[in-house]
């Protein structure tokens, strides 16, 4: 899957999930603050993800995501390898 | 379909709390460590209260246990969650601290405190992705106030209490309550040791509650009108000070 497709779809997801305006992710800003979001929440995005691209993810995976772009890595790693 | 889980459901205060839940409409999970027969009768009470259920046997302090069950559950019910949870499973072995085993103090922490942490971790993701859960977990007068002889039921009770105030603020913003009922001296197998005559004086309604009077409480904070009760610790005791 193309990397620009992979943000748009875990975009649109996020963004419905946590009821924000997309036009506000930007690829350096903090997951967290721009979602407003914390650790109990993750529980959440483990779901949307394991839904929508059909892999399974625990919560030490994301341990070094901090910024969109580092979730935009993860996951093109993790559905292209 | 709406499905509640009854630890330590074949008997007394579980199995009062069972039939509560299934004439509230709910399908009933009934576990139980070893009784079987037991736990086969409170499924009979479940579907004469006009529900349905099933028995799911393990030992709540047993992690691999309790995660095997629950998992092979799960994997058997595609789609369906475990929207309220009554951790009622419980044990006394009463003892003088002086004369208390080790066996005695950590089988009781053990089922107690190991039994909440391990049932509710397993089915809590599904309750916050769902954004509704109900968490009851049976606590005990002895838990609040002590009672000498139960060091070890004071401390797991005590303790419970204390989880369920820190967990009902971790997820409170996700929609999933979690309280604590503390009854005082309810006519079960548990209490039946002891003397109610004596013990009586001491209750301002001068007598033993009973199991169904508990769950009567379980199956108001099990209802969608009880959002907006969390982190309590609700006593059922007819009046005694704690």
């Amino acid at each position: 899957m193309e990397r620009s497709e992979i943000i748009k779809n875990i975009n649109s997801c996020l963004a419905e999930e946590f009821e924000k305006d997309e036009t506000t992710f930007s690829a350096d800003g903090n997951l967290y603050d721009v979602l407003e979001i914390d650790s109990l929440d993750l529980v959440d995005i483990i779901v949307l993800i394991e839904k929508k691209f059909g892999i399974k993810t625990a919560k030490e995976d994301f341990a070094d995501v901090k910024t969109f772009n580092n979730l935009y890595d993860f996951l093109e790693n993790r559905i292209n390898k | 379909m709406n499905i509640a889980l009854v630890t330590g459901g074949s008997r007394g205060i579980g199995r009062a709390c069972a039939i509560k839940l299934a004439q509230m409409g709910y399908y009933i999970v009934i576990n139980y460590r070893s009784n079987a027969a037991e736990a086969e009768s409170t499924l009979e009470a479940v579907k004469a209260a006009g529900s349905d259920g099933e028995l799911l046997p393990f030992d709540v302090a047993n992690k691999e246990s309790v995660e095997t069950a629950i998992s092979k559950w799960q994997e058997a019910h595609p789609g369906e969650y475990i929207s309220v949870l009554v951790n009622n499973a419980g044990i006394r072995h009463d003892n003088m601290l002086m004369w208390m085993t080790d066996d005695e103090w950590s089988s009781v922490i053990d089922t107690t405190l190991y039994g909440f942490m391990y049932v509710t971790r397993a089915l809590l993701k599904d309750m916050l992705v769902k954004k509704f859960g109900r968490i009851i977990n049976m606590s005990s007068l002895s838990g609040l106030k002590g009672l000498p002889g139960q060091t070890n039921y004071s401390a797991a009770k005590s303790g419970i209490i204390g989880a369920t105030k820190a967990l009902a603020q971790e997820v409170a913003r996700k929609n999933v309550t979690v309280n604590a009922i503390c009854p005082g001296f309810i006519a079960t197998d548990m209490t039946k040791d002891l003397d109610e005559a004596e013990l009586k004086k001491q209750i301002p309604a001068n007598r033993f509650g009973t199991p169904e009077e508990v769950a009567a409480v379980v199956g108001f904070l099990a209802t969608k009108e009880a959002a907006y009760v969390t982190g309590q610790a609700i006593s059922v005791n007819g009046g005694l000070y704690t």
